[in-house]
């Protein structure tokens, strides 16, 4: 078989960072790079300082340990580098780690170093491993560029090309190939192709893929028992509970989905993105203690992560209050305004929390007040605050007696998601709280029924063979309600069965995909979606001819 | 929330710290090796021999702490695909100044398009465990070979020494379902044994699992340490 011959990689110009906060460990990595030939070695003794040298200067490679102290973990140095775009997609990182990798879970793919490396280990071994990675890097530079180019049939060539030549990263090709059939909502296709690989191997991976096709497709019984294998075989494959709760909520079981998020936390304590969705999920499900510690553990994680929220505090300081200790949740809002820059985000986020736990408290004039504030900082937002703040603003209106303005607001916000049912299963909590149940369901029920209205007669327009109107009429609509990925699917619909009669155009190709990327952005696994996106492809397709 | 530690916690515990100090030291002496070779320095010859024992120590820990978690049902295959090449080729750059040191050459022989499901590391740690041994057998040559068998990626290891002695020799007839029960009267061999044996078991594909073989002959007239993976 014939191998693409090996580019010689000069080591000499790369930039290098250590990161390790024994002085005696950086000396021996700087000495081992330095035999390498490298000249430019900086070092960080911490991973405050490691990042805060990563924003000035891009590294070509950083060697970074996992235990790095008290402060952020080697594996926050990754994610907040990837995060903030100081690490792409050339830059090669190895994290070392003093004992083997079994001790660590598999967290998220996005958030994997290149390389585990454990010590102790000769210099050679280090540079072997660099060489490998940055000629993998170059082998797979083309397909990576593509993927963010958006352009997955130009990646799926390039996947298919290298893998006929049996290259040393074979597996990581494939991996990529897997995730672009599921960006490209080709999920029949990906199905197939993760069959071929498990027929082979029992890979852990292409497990994950095939059960993520499956969610995708609507499959939630299959999605479900994939996800359960998977974690019957290998505890720590962290992904798996996180897909595995997916699917539960999606089969309408958030309690199941709790627990599985339950047991992730478990095996796997430092994850700050899990904490978040298990005490919103918690917080549903009325568990208030569960979400009280959850939240608990979202605040003190993202002290040192680039993933903190304020949101993390005015959940606890809710759920605090359901905990009936709202002095405690006053305490961790005060908290909030000193984490976090002093801007409307922030302000808006505690002041509507703080409007809440004073009604609670029946401390009606610091609600009013709190409210007040609330009510400035979102007049400056206007527009750009997000779905889960104005359900709380409107809340927050509600509960000081203003139940008109929350009643429009919450009007607003179930007509752009008026089959989201996590969105309407908070609607119903808050009106719950206020013992307006009745009055809530009937607000759903309205705005459900109004904007089902809306979309049948599109439909029907379109059925009617009246396509140019249907287009007219889905645009309208979708301008008022950008956030309905229904309207927005069927605004593509109907652009798209209209140049299916006259002949594709690429003005109109565009105008279709943008209704379409906003309903993938709304919801990753709309069922439709597929279908529709297939639809594209093929329009696409006949235009490139 | 946490339970009172056992005794085998605390071993492992002070065998992660044990572990710790040996890895600075590994390094250290490398820094040593280093200055002492760039001084034209005869003695460091003698310095590879201390490496060559923390490395052994190592090993043994690693493999104590892998079968604790085993123990603790913590440890699981992680299964990927791997260029044969690629393990053979890591194996050998970690392995070939010691070895040379004693004037062992090392060789390597894999298809470049031969690639498997396997875990990674703990094929490793038993690659690592067994040319340690042949470090002290060989007499010229250790030789790694990786091939595909019947259905089975076939891991091989040889060396040129006098063999293993018979009472050490493992399923000759390279049968899949062997088993056995290890003797640990041979000391840490035996350890080792017992962790290929479990590394082996953790590899199951399609009904399948994987088995280990020593047998004494081969293409260089030593001792053969085979790994057999479905």
């Amino acid at each position: 078989m014939q191998q693409t011959q090996k580019p010689e990689i000069n080591l000499k110009t790369k930039k290098v960072l250590v990161v390790d906060d024994f002085f005696n460990f950086r000396l021996t990595l700087k000495n081992m790079m330095r035999s390498l030939g490298i000249m430019y070695i900086d070092d960080a003794a911490s991973g405050e300082e490691a990042v805060r040298k990563m924003a000035v200067r891009l590294y070509d490679i950083i060697l970074c340990d996992y235990n790095l102290g008290t402060g952020k973990s080697g594996q926050q140095v990754l994610e907040e580098g990837k995060f903030r775009g100081h690490i792409n997609y050339s830059s090669i990182f190895i994290m070392i780690t003093a004992e083997n990798t079994h001790e660590m879970v598999m967290g998220a793919m996005e958030y994997q170093p290149d390389a585990y490396l454990v010590k102790p280990f000769a210099k050679e071994v280090l540079e072997k491993r660099i060489r490998n990675i940055a000629t993998r890097k170059l082998n797979i530079r083309n397909i990576e560029t593509a993927i963010a180019d958006n352009d997955f049939d130009h990646a799926l060539r390039v996947c298919e090309e290298l893998m006929v030549q049996n290259p040393r990263n074979l597996s990581e090709i494939m991996k990529l190939k897997g995730e672009v059939l599921l960006k490209k909502a080709d999920y029949k296709r990906a199905v197939e192709f993760y069959d071929q690989i498990l027929e082979r191997g029992n890979v852990g991976w292409a497990q994950l893929g095939r059960g993520r096709a499956c969610l995708m497709m609507g499959n939630y019984e299959n999605a479900r028992e994939i996800f359960e294998n998977i974690i019957a075989q290998n505890d720590k494959i962290m992904p798996a509970y996180d897909y595995l709760a997916k699917t539960l909520i999606k089969m309408n079981d958030p309690r199941e989905a709790q627990n599985i998020l339950m047991k992730a936390t478990e095996i796997s304590p430092r994850a700050l993105l899990r904490h978040k969705h298990l005490g919103r999920l918690a917080y549903r499900n009325e568990d208030f203690s569960t979400a009280e510690s959850s939240f608990k553990a979202a605040v003190e994680q993202g002290r040192n992560s680039c993933f903190k929220s304020p949101e993390d505090y005015t959940s606890l300081a809710k759920a605090l209050v359901h905990r009936e200790a709202p002095q405690e949740g006053l305490k961790i809002l005060g908290k909030a305004l000193k984490e976090f820059p002093d801007n409307n985000d922030t302000r808006l986020h505690v002041s509507v929390a703080e409007s809440y736990v004073y009604t609670r408290m029946n401390k009606t004039a610091e609600a009013r007040r709190a409210l007040t504030e609330a009510e400035k900082s979102a007049a400056e937002l206007a527009d750009n605050i997000p779905r889960e703040l104005a359900l709380e603003l409107a809340q927050a209106y509600m509960m000081t007696g203003d139940t008109d303005r929350g009643a429009v607001i919450i009007k607003k916000i179930v007509s752009s998601h008026h089959d989201d049912e996590e969105m309407l299963a908070d609607v119903r909590a808050v009106f719950k709280e206020m013992d307006m149940a009745d009055q809530g369901e009937e607000l759903i029920e309205t705005t459900r029924d109004e904007i089902i209205r809306l979309n049948n007669e599109g439909v029907a327009l379109a059925r009617g063979g009246k396509l140019s109107e249907a287009i007219a009429y889905f645009e309208k609509a979708a301008s008022h309600l950008p956030d309905n990925k229904i309207i927005n699917a069927n605004t593509a619909h109907v652009l798209m069965l209209d140049m299916k009669e006259k002949g594709a155009r690429e003005e109109d190709l565009t105008r279709a995909k943008s209704y379409l990327d906003r309903v993938h952005k709304i919801d990753e696994s709309y069922i439709d979606y597929a279908m529709l996106m297939a639809m594209y492809r093929e329009l696409s397709a006949g235009v490139q001819v | 929330m946490k339970q009172s530690m056992s005794f085998a916690d605390i071993l492992a515990m002070t065998l992660h710290d044990t572990k710790n100090s040996l890895g600075i030291l590994f390094n250290n002496l490398e820094d040593i090796i280093a200055g002492c070779r760039s001084q034209n320095c005869a003695k460091h010859a003698e310095f590879y021999m201390l490496q060559y024992e923390i490395q052994r120590l190592n090993n043994s820990l690693i493999r104590l702490l892998s079968l604790y978690k085993a123990e603790k049902s913590q440890l699981a295959a992680n299964i990927d695909y791997h260029a044969a090449s690629d393990l053979l080729e890591e194996a050998a750059a970690s392995h070939e100044i010691l070895l040379s040191s004693r004037g062992i050459k090392l060789l390597t022989q894999s298809d470049d398009d031969l690639f498997w499901a396997f875990d990674r590391s703990l094929i490793e740690g038993v690659v690592d465990n067994v040319i340690n041994n042949a470090f002290r057998y060989a007499k010229a040559t250790v030789r790694i070979s990786a091939a595909q068998e019947d259905g089975y990626f076939v891991l091989k290891i040889e060396d040129d020494g006098t063999g293993y002695p018979p009472g050490m020799l493992i399923n000759e007839e390279k049968q899949p379902g062997f088993r056995r029960e290890i003797d640990f009267k041979t000391g840490s061999t035996g350890l080792g044994l017992y962790f290929s044996m479990m590394v082996a078991d953790m590899h199951v594909n399609r009904g399948k699992k994987g088995f280990i073989s020593i047998v004494n002959g081969g293409s260089l007239g030593g001792g053969v340490f085979s790994i057999y993976l479905p």
